[in-house]
């Protein structure tokens, strides 16, 4: 409660104090009457506009949708327009400097603004996790939910998120759904088999028998396939091969889920095709990558192979095979090739011989290194679920039956306090007596109606789960409303916190705290913020948060060309997505600063990833941290995810990546451009002209270049990246130049360049975050007034170093987490 | 490696049967009682599909008009239906153009596109367009099938970062919108459309279990709208236009069962159920027009959309050759490389467009086809993409409409006749005369001769 009495003395002080002396007419009008009034007059209002009409500061700060349209089209210079006489460049800055630092001091001087967040419904995600987390149920309906529309970057913006009925129909039968399956245990599925072909290969060839992925899962044998599983439940992954294994030592397949190792089979055999082999495991509901492949396939193979642990077949009886060449390199003379008019014996002949040398000698790929053996996976065949959980889960029982037990009847003051328990926590706050009234009452009538005891349960959860108690988080009103602000209840605040951090509803502990209305307590509120973000459960704002941020959840989508970025498969682009998420998490486990972020030295990758990023010494397909001293990489904006997200299907874009960078690190985005811009010539790029050369045009024009010579140089910056974030020195026949100029003449080189400007900018970068991750945490846009807010939680989190927990902290402390602005203000309020 | 996802199939080899209700096959004689509006003649069905990033209007537009037009590259698929349809071209969509608001050509397409109305350029909040045609008719005709109308989509891919030059994405992801403010979101998984439209367990019940178990959902309701009551009281008012928004669907939902009571037969799907989202857009695209074709040929709804890309859409498509994302190519700056590309991207789309009518044209429907019964429009709301014009734009319409067009010729309207009018005459053919949508004026002529 002191909080507001201290905000408001300290309105009242800079209030008190004297203001500046109104300088309209000195500084700004005289630029107006100058350059703008000839169109922009009372009498002709080009364009709508009447910059007359402002005679003091309060008219101009008043009125910020015109100002901000002002301020803009001076920026960028596209006013005054061309054919008009342009005022020097620095009258311009004076102008722009008057008007933003004019609105500065108003919103400085003026009240503190909480905001108010309208009522948000659980978005796809929230929806599943708080499913799990009230029912225990994992079957993630939502998944199949339209999607959710996302504004301000994220999909969880209260005033974005609509409710079709399409949504509607879709609550109401994944409420039947889970309902059930949290009485019952989940429907039954028939096992169903589905068998997949590989629709083309895929796959750089390894550099040498010695140095190559063992796991196979990048090479061109294996096969992949993203599968929806319904259901928990065990089930069967079968790959059958084609192909030929010289030599004795036979081949080992290897399944995989996820990227994750599930066991080995071997092969004894030369004559791959229709070899089959199986696995049988438990999975998890959702969508995982299953994945064959032929593991550690240059070994056990003859020694002329050049790999480990060779295997000689007998020895050959006197002028059989051809001779065995040496290690990596010979082999027998190839058979000489037979002549038209052959017979079909000649011909069978041929074939034996051929097959025999290349039994015995590794081939070379077209284009450098080594083909391996010649086995593939053709087919893989998922079959399941087999051995489904019956009935409910034991979670599922624990959470519903918090008295009595669901195989004995339960006595009435018990089953009341079950629907209560699950009221209160599906309503994330005490249900009414009413409520619990209507569920019961919901019950009786379903039980005359004939259903069992359990059904009429079943179907109370079932209308507890469409209750819009349930499906939007409400922010009532008080019940004395008065004007001013005020603060949000303790449960509201529990469930902000839990669907900030958690993306899902708050916990017992969270629940016991709003009850006793501790919540607010500083040390409490901190105790409870450190434990959130040690539960597992916090990942959420990883993937979630970080995801958006970072727009790393654009990654599922990409398409990058096959013909010109071979290497990228759905396997790689599962790496890349979890190197961010690992470091991202790392630096939230560990509580580092946010700053490195933007430059850490430091990553998360397994072999394969490794090896697409030239970083040596990683063998094993576990992930683990490694050191980037001495490469060009560090910073979340060098991992392949965000490189790759930031491109064309075809190539890079140093716009688009410069944009990113601009949008996303240093909150200063670009204005969208104007209409009727074409776009550059593909074809040429990389053959006679760098793309460099290509946005110089960005340059020539002064419309464009205000706009260009802030983006462009920093996506040029990384063009030693490819559009898969691959390093590279030439783009084509171009070799790179990665060099770059900012708009304030500095000039830098390269990724290490890039990091040095950024770095020096850490406190916007930091800035930035904060303005990013209030906006998820309220789930509504930041207005002008949340811009001290966003400085201030900025500010204290730099007194710890930038911390993840103490940004975290200091916006659950910030005044719009807390407080709301009453309804009437807000028609009012301009700033 | 090679890689085959899930979600992205390639060949469905079914050895099991996955569960959907199909029992009966469907005659002919169990046409619902709810079916036509007047007795003996089959319902008009309304069908809208999109195409994003506009078309290169020199390979498109026929330079003869009449019923003796040449057939361009893009339209040369469909020249074995030219009886069945008509390109009219000089339509516009005024609307869709800035009129002072700046960038946002794609966003302004997407949503002006079936509504006629200049959405309001906004981010996030406050988001306001018009009822689209297509809910306009659902909202008198949809009561007489089970599904009001149909929302269908082949752009899966993910939204992420902001959308069109400050236009909140809910512009580019919905065409359909259900009220000004609520849009209708197309469903892109074909699986999770084929268990909407035919995995309802309840048809394998005995009627006593379903009764009851309709019964239940009816009290389920009951509850949710008190508790919808007791929560308004308490509401500021921009939250009490969210809760408003969960009412009207609750009162949707509600009508819906009470409908689907009565038309109680069991449907036979004619297709099998996928598993996913195929691996190539021709399988895709194909697959959820065939599951419309079964939804209109089951009367299951009389009204739909499809969206084969939304606007601005980055769809690669290297099965014929264009590795590159649409939406670059359609600024093509008159350059022939992508202008080629983008040609063939259209031509693709018309191909697969062609295939559905072939397959239209040989359902029976009644006394006629399906085809003969179905107003069709293929059409974009961008026609230069290069320059983001929204005027002569791309309009195929196929279908005779129960006898209402008279298809087969090349159409061409005075430049300023809304794209709009054209909805209104094929709402007025099914019954539904609104005085106005969007922006127009009347309603189209020389559709029928």
């Amino acid at each position: 409660m002191k909080t507001i009495p201290i905000l408001l003395a300290a309105a009242v002080t800079s209030l008190a104090a004297a203001p500046p002396p109104d300088d309209f007419a000195t500084k700004l009008k005289p630029f107006l009457a100058n350059n703008c009034l000839t169109c922009h007059s009372a009498a002709l209002k080009t364009a709508d506009i009447d910059l007359q009409r402002y005679s003091k500061t309060s008219d101009v700060t008043g009125d910020p949708a015109t100002w901000d349209k002002v301020v803009e089209m001076l920026k960028t210079n596209q006013m005054p327009p061309k054919g008009a006489p342009h005022p020097p460049e620095a009258d311009v800055k004076a102008a722009v400097a008057w008007v933003e630092t004019a609105f500065e001091r108003a919103e400085q001087a003026a009240p503190p603004n909480p905001g108010r967040v309208t009522a948000r419904r659980l978005n796809r995600t929230e929806y599943n996790n708080t499913v799990r987390d009230l029912l225990g149920v994992t079957l993630r309906p939502a998944d199949d939910f339209p999607e959710d529309d996302s504004g301000y970057g994220f999909d969880n913006i209260g005033d974005v998120l609509s409710l079709s009925p399409v949504l509607m129909e879709k609550y109401l039968s994944s409420a039947e759904k889970i309902s059930r399956a949290a009485i019952f245990g989940p429907d039954e599925v028939k096992p169903a088999g589905e068998r997949f072909q590989p629709p083309g290969r895929r796959g750089a060839p390894p550099k040498s028998a010695t140095d190559y992925d063992e796991t196979g899962l990048s090479l061109g044998s294996a096969l992949h396939v993203n599968y929806h599983f319904p259901v928990d439940g065990e089930y069967v992954f079968r790959a059958t091969c084609d192909g030929r294994r010289p030599g004795v030592g036979g081949a080992d397949m290897a399944f995989w889920l996820d990227g994750k190792l599930l066991g080995v089979k071997h092969i004894e055999a030369n004559d791959l095709e229709g070899q089959t082999r199986e696995v049988r495991v438990p999975v998890t509901t959702g969508e995982h990558l299953v994945s064959a492949t032929f593991y550690k396939v240059f070994e056990r193979l003859p020694a002329s192979f050049g790999g480990l642990n060779p295997v000689e077949p007998p020895a050959a009886p006197a002028g059989g095979r051809g001779g065995r060449g040496g290690r990596g390199g010979g082999g027998a003379a190839l058979p000489p090739k037979p002549p038209a008019n052959a017979t079909p014996e000649e011909l069978a002949q041929y074939q034996r011989q051929l097959a025999r040398v290349q039994a015995t000698a590794p081939q070379r790929a077209p284009g450098g290194g080594i083909q391996p053996p010649a086995g593939k996976v053709d087919f893989l065949f998922i079959w399941g679920p087999f051995d489904q959980p019956k009935g409910p889960s034991p979670d599922s029982v624990k959470k519903i039956f918090t008295c009595g037990s669901p195989d004995a009847a339960l006595t009435p003051a018990c089953r009341n306090k079950i629907l209560t328990d699950l009221a209160s926590r599906a309503y994330r706050r005490p249900a009414t007596a009413r409520e619990v009234g209507e569920l019961a009452h919901l019950m009786d009538t379903a039980e005359a109606r004939g259903n069992s005891f359990k059904d009429s349960l079943a179907l109370s959860i079932q209308a507890i789960l469409v209750s819009p108690n349930f499906l939007f988080r409400v922010e009532r009103q008080p019940e004395t409303p008065a004007p001013g602000n005020s603060r949000i209840g303790q449960y509201e605040l529990a469930s902000r916190l839990s669907y900030f951090i958690w993306a899902s509803m708050p916990d017992t502990e969270l629940m016991r705290c709003a009850a006793q209305q501790t919540l607010r307590n500083p040390a409490v509120l901190q105790a409870q913020v450190m434990r959130m973000l040690k539960d597992p459960k916090a990942h959420a704002l990883v993937e979630d948060f970080g995801g958006q941020w970072l727009e790393t959840r654009g990654l599922e989508s990409a398409k990058p060309d096959a013909r010109k970025f071979g290497e990228f498969d759905d396997y790689l682009r599962l790496l890349m997505r979890r190197e961010t998420e690992m470091f991202l998490e790392n630096i939230m486990r560990e509580d580092r600063s946010i700053v490195d972020i933007l430059n850490g030295k430091y990553t998360f990758v397994n072999e394969r990833l490794a090896k697409f990023y030239g970083i040596p010494g990683v063998t094993g397909e576990e992930f683990r941290k490694v050191e980037l001293t001495g490469t060009p990489r560090g910073g979340v904006w060098t991992q392949g995810s965000v490189l790759t997200v930031s491109s064309y299907a075809t190539r890079t874009s140093p716009v688009l990546r410069g944009k990113w960078i601009l949008e996303n690190l240093l909150n200063e985005p670009p204005p969208p451009p104007p209409p009727n811009v074409p776009t550059l010539d593909d074809s040429k790029v990389g053959q006679s002209v760098s793309l460099r050369q290509q946005l110089e045009a960005h340059r020539k024009d002064a419309v464009c270049a205000s706009c260009h010579s802030r983006m462009d140089p920093l996506g040029l910056g990384l063009e030693n990246f490819d559009a898969v974030g691959a390093w590279r020195a030439q783009d084509g026949k171009i070799p790179i130049d990665a060099s770059g100029t900012l708009p304030d003449g500095r000039t830098f080189t390269g990724p290490d360049g890039l990091r040095e400007v950024l770095t020096a900018r850490s406190d916007a970068f930091a800035e930035c975050v904060v303005d990013k991750m209030l906006t998820y945490a309220l789930g509504r846009g930041l207005e002008r007034y949340d811009k001290r807010t966003v400085r201030d939680i900025a500010r204290k989190a730099a007194a710890n170093h930038y911390r993840f927990s103490s940004v975290v902290l200091e916006i659950v402390k910030s005044l719009p987490f807390e407080m709301r602005q009453a309804e009437q203000a807000k028609a009012q309020a301009k700033l | 490696m090679s890689f085959v996802t899930g979600k992205h199939i390639q060949r469905r080899t079914f050895l099991r049967g996955v569960g959907a209700a199909i029992a009966l096959p469907w005659l002919d004689s169990m046409r619902p009682a709810l079916a036509a509006p007047s007795a003996g003649a089959p319902p008009v069905r309304i069908a809208f599909a999109y195409i994003p990033n506009g078309v290169i209007l020199s390979d498109w537009k026929p330079s003869a008009e009449g019923r003796a037009y040449e057939f361009t590259r893009i339209l040369k698929p469909l020249e074995p239906h030219r009886e069945v349809f008509s390109v009219l071209t000089g339509l516009d969509h005024r609307n869709a153009n800035a009129l002072g608001d700046g960038g946002g050509d794609h966003a302004r397409a997407g949503a002006c596109f079936l509504t006629g109305v200049h959405p309001k350029k906004t981010s996030g909040a406050d988001i306001h367009v018009g009822i689209s045609a297509d809910q306009i008719a659902a909202l008198e005709i949809g009561k007489q099938t089970r599904f009001p109308s149909l929302e269908l989509g082949c752009d899966d891919s993910r939204v992420v970062g902001g959308c069109d030059s400050g236009y909140s994405c809910a512009y580019t992801n919905s065409i359909s919108w259900r009220t000004p403010t609520t849009p209708m979101p197309p469903e892109i998984n074909p699986r999770v459309v084929f268990e909407r439209l035919f995995g309802s367990e309840d048809l394998n019940l005995d009627p006593a279990t379903r009764a009851r178990r309709a019964a239940n959902r009816k009290s389920v309701l009951d509850l949710v709208q008190d508790d919808t009551v007791q929560l308004t009281g308490k509401l500021g008012v921009a939250d009490r236009r969210k809760i408003d928004e969960y009412l009207t669907a609750v009162r949707e939902i509600e009508k819906r069962i009470e409908s689907a009571e009565k038309d109680n037969r069991q449907v036979h799907p004619g297709i099998e159920k996928p598993s996913g989202i195929p691996a190539t857009f021709d399988e895709y695209l194909t697959l959820m027009f065939d599951l419309q074709l079964a939804a209109f040929r089951t009367d299951l709804t009389r009204i739909s959309t499809i969206v084969l890309g939304r606007e601005g859409s980055r769809r690669v498509y290297p099965e014929i050759g264009v590795p590159d994302p649409h939406h670059p190519l359609s600024h093509h700056r008159n350059l022939p490389d992508p202008i080629e590309k983008l040609t063939k991207i259209n031509t693709y789309h018309v191909q697969i467009l062609a295939s559905y009518l072939q397959k239209l044209k040989t359902t029976q429907d009644g006394d006629g086809t399906l085809l003969d019964h179905t107003l069709f429009v293929y059409a974009s709301a961008i026609s230069n993409g290069n320059t983001h014009t929204h005027e002569d734009l791309p309009v195929v319409l196929a279908g005779r409409g129960n006898g209402s067009v008279t298809p087969g010729r090349h159409i061409v309207y005075p430049k300023g006749t809304p794209m709009t009018n054209l909805y209104m005459t094929m709402l007025d053919q099914a019954g539904v005369r609104p005085e106005f949508i969007g922006d127009s004026n009347g309603k189209l002529d020389g559709l029928s001769v």
